[in-house]
């Protein structure tokens, strides 16, 4: 099924959404595009290349509070957090984000760890996902086509969405994305010549290039196990790292969480946040050893995990090669030529 | 003003001959990145790791924030612009680095610019100057007679604000603070192990990024940083969501100089101005 | 309800405390809204102490050493000058109250100075009102 609407008509689609449930897209802010929650179909703004922060906080979010609860009270008084389970719209993800989605779910919903605020979210979230714009270059940090992913691709998503001069053609991939679109009337029908430009365009964004090398997961996998040890090699490439925390908080494949609690005058809340192995105390121990002092230690812990133990534990890489590390590093570290040097050390 | 490329040749050969005469270990300076417009800090500690440095309008970082990072009496020589060479000059001063264990190459340079708008940067979010205040060799010609316009012009618009508009201001600025730290990091000053904000004996904030914790990261970031910030600008520039850290360093800075009478960062006899008192310190400045 | 403000009082233990005492003994009244933590010396003080004083939901914070020259450890009060100015110069850029930040030199024979500047402060707090803008909301 393939539906459109003209793009400068998106709000209409974005106020007929919130009515069904929760809508998240992407909006301006000053410093750039970010997922939020609308309220006004106004703001929904499709005109970003990718936005700053990836789109995993709309199932994982940044801070989560869990119970909250009051000290020296029984555990029936606690009041654990209510889902909220509207069903909710994810619209204008980027394909290589999409993919995310289905490695995160190895962490939260997969391998007997089944976390219910992440499929709760998942299942009651419909995705849109939307192709590049192929006319716009591609940005130099992005390197999805490594990981196989191209700038079209609609896999993984609900319904697609493509980009045809002002209007925006809707194709539906699942099911759910079917029965979604279908009571969708703001839409108009696609023709036929619509459904082939969007077939076109699935296929031609094959051939949007971003940077690309040839990688063997099993060869990476295990040259990276050589090199654990080559600390010449970690303290060269983690030489600028300042060891901030932007590369994972902006990484739609990142998963690590610290658990605190947070109590004030006899109130305290139990909470998810989200924690980064950049950082020093990640790997404090209560003892006060500390197992990772040293940034190249906690730079070679990052790459390794996503290219080598994820690839041991789970078969896939760990990353979508979306490109936000590299583009929002103050030093401009690049995982892309870390791995490439790597695979050449 | 020299070139960028001349400075880039004059480096490259300074480099050489101090790593060939064994005169330093490790050359702080500026590298090749994944492409042009991307450069990055850089440690050369061999000669053939000199090839690889660069310099271009783009080549922003504070390398003074590398310095701490190398044990005491490692032989360092650092490329540093005006304001990194305040940033040596306070570190040396909080006795971090020791005078005689540096070699300091300083880059007289006007119009760098920012790599995600292109926009020059120079007086708006850092010190405005061109010149560095100390250094062993210059590699380029000083610049004079360009347009010097104070660091401290920025703050007019903000301090002529209302103090409920100040404060709505600061407070939607924080609450977008993800606590990457990417600010602390980034900052030639922040050299703390631990840092407050990551004790939790006594915690004194949340891990959480909402209000409470944000803002007592940032203020008693600010006051650390009183009387110390050289005005770099590396804190908002390396900040993911672009707060404009700067404004309030600037501020702080242009405070501590009234009221004490000495700027961060220009000369290594001074004293860090909150590590040091005068006697006849009036009263009035706490009024 | 009528507005009592709560006030941190940070009190050095070798003057500004013993003044605390010294309007006790003499039995001189003051507002009972003031808290009083005693630190060997003002320039214990961290700045952090303020700021979470006021995220804890203080109204004010007084701040009590010796007079500069009489610091018991010489010099202690004139670091703390200079910090304090800071910390006030820090508050109002963020748009904060900075009246809500007091600090006084009062020695131990001053218990009258004491009380007078309790008195003064809670009045001065009282037509301030409550402190919202860093109190951490329940």
């Amino acid at each position: 099924m393939l539906k459109k609407t003209a793009i400068e008509k998106i709000s209409q689609l974005a106020a007929v959404l919130m009515e069904k449930g929760t809508l998240l897209a992407p909006v301006k802010e000053v410093s750039g595009h970010n997922f939020a929650e609308i309220n006004d179909p106004q703001k929904v703004d499709l005109s970003f290349y990718n936005t700053i922060m990836s789109p995993k906080g709309a199932f994982f979010p940044h801070k989560e509070d869990f119970v909250k609860y009051k000290i020296g009270k029984p555990l029936s008084e606690a009041e654990p957090a209510v889902l909220n389970l509207k069903p909710a719209f994810l619209f204008g993800v980027r394909p290589c984000d999409v993919k995310s989605f289905e490695i995160m779910d190895i962490h939260f919903d997969a391998a007997g760890i089944i976390d219910p605020y992440w499929r709760f979210r998942r299942e009651a979230t419909t995705i849109f996902g939307y192709a590049y714009d192929l006319n716009q270059p591609v940005d130099s940090a992005d390197f999805y086509n490594t990981l196989g992913i191209y700038a079209a691709d609609p896999e993984g998503s609900d319904i697609f969405m493509v980009k045809k001069d002002k209007e925006l053609l809707l194709k539906a991939i699942t099911k759910k994305g079917e029965n979604l679109l279908s009571e969708l009337a703001v839409l108009k029908d696609g023709s036929a010549a619509d459904e082939k430009y969007f077939t076109e365009y699935v296929n031609k964004g094959k051939e949007y290039k971003t940077r690309f090398m040839t990688l063997d997961q099993e060869a990476i996998a295990k040259k990276l196990e050589d090199i654990f040890d080559n600390t010449d090699f970690w303290t060269k490439m983690s030489a600028a790292c300042l060891s901030c925390g932007i590369c994972t908080f902006v990484c739609p494949t990142c998963y690590c969480f610290d658990i605190c609690d947070d109590t004030l005058f006899g109130k305290g809340t139990r909470r998810r946040v989200w924690d980064a192995c950049m950082f020093t105390d990640f790997t404090l121990e209560a003892s006060g050893h500390n197992p990772r002092t040293q940034v190249y230690q906690r730079l070679r812990q990052k790459i390794s995990h996503k290219y080598s133990y994820h690839i041991r534990k789970y078969g896939v890489i760990s990353c979508v090669g979306c490109g936000r590390c590299t583009r929002y590093c103050p030093v401009n570290i690049d995982i892309y030529s870390i791995v490439e040097a790597a695979l050449k050390a | 003003m020299t070139e960028f490329k001349k400075i880039e040749e004059n480096l490259k050969t300074e480099a050489t001959r101090l790593l060939k005469e064994g005169l330093v270990t490790v050359v702080l300076a500026y590298g090749k990145g994944f492409d042009e417009n991307h450069p990055m800090p850089y440690a050369a500690k061999t000669i053939a790791d000199v090839e690889n440095i660069v310099f271009n309008e783009y080549c922003n970082y504070n390398m003074a924030r590398y310095l701490v990072r190398y044990p005491q009496g490692t032989k360092i020589a650092i490329a540093v612009k005006a304001a990194d060479s305040r940033a040596v000059i306070q570190l040396i001063q909080e006795e971090k680095v020791k005078r005689e264990n540096l070699v300091i190459l300083g880059i007289p340079v006007q119009g760098m610019k920012n790599p995600k708008t292109g926009e020059i940067i120079d007086s708006k979010t850092t010190c405005g100057m061109y010149n560095p205040v100390l250094y062993d060799l210059l590699l380029g010609e000083e610049v004079h007679g360009a347009k010097s316009a104070s660091p401290y012009d920025v703050l007019a618009e903000y301090e002529k604000m209302d103090k409920e508009a100040r404060w709505e201001f600061w407070k939607k600025e924080f609450d977008k603070c993800i606590r990457c730290y990417a600010c602390r990091k980034a900052c030639p000053m922040c050299y703390c192990d631990p840092c407050f904000i990551d004790q939790s004996k006594p915690k004194w904030a949340d891990k959480a990024p909402q209000s409470p914790g944000n803002m007592m990261y940032h203020l008693t970031r600010f006051h650390h940083l009183a009387g110390r910030c050289i005005d770099c600008g590396e804190c908002s520039r390396a900040c993911p969501v672009d707060i404009p850290l700067y404004l309030f360093h600037k501020k702080v800075a242009k405070e501590c100089e009234e009221m004490f009478n000495q700027a961060a960062g220009m000369s290594i006899e001074d004293k860090p101005v909150l590590v040091d008192f005068r006697v006849e310190d009036s009263d009035k400045i706490l009024e | 309800m009528s507005f009592e403000p709560k006030i941190l009082g940070i009190a050095c233990n070798w003057c500004t405390y013993t003044g605390a005492d010294l309007a006790g003994t003499t039995r001189l009244k003051y507002p009972q809204n003031l808290r009083v933590v005693r630190v060997m010396c003002s320039s214990r003080i961290n700045p952090s102490f303020i700021f979470r004083a006021f995220q804890l939901g203080a109204d004010g914070v007084l701040v009590g050493g010796c007079h500069p020259g009489d610091c018991h450890y010489n010099t202690g009060n004139l670091y703390a000058r200079r910090r304090l100015a800071t910390t006030k110069k820090i508050l109002e850029f963020a748009g904060f109250e900075p009246g809500r930040l007091r600090v006084e030199w009062i020695s131990a024979s001053e218990g009258n100075k004491f009380a007078e500047v309790v008195a003064e402060f809670t009045a001065q707090i009282r037509n301030l009102g409550p402190q919202a803008k860093l109190k951490i909301q329940e």
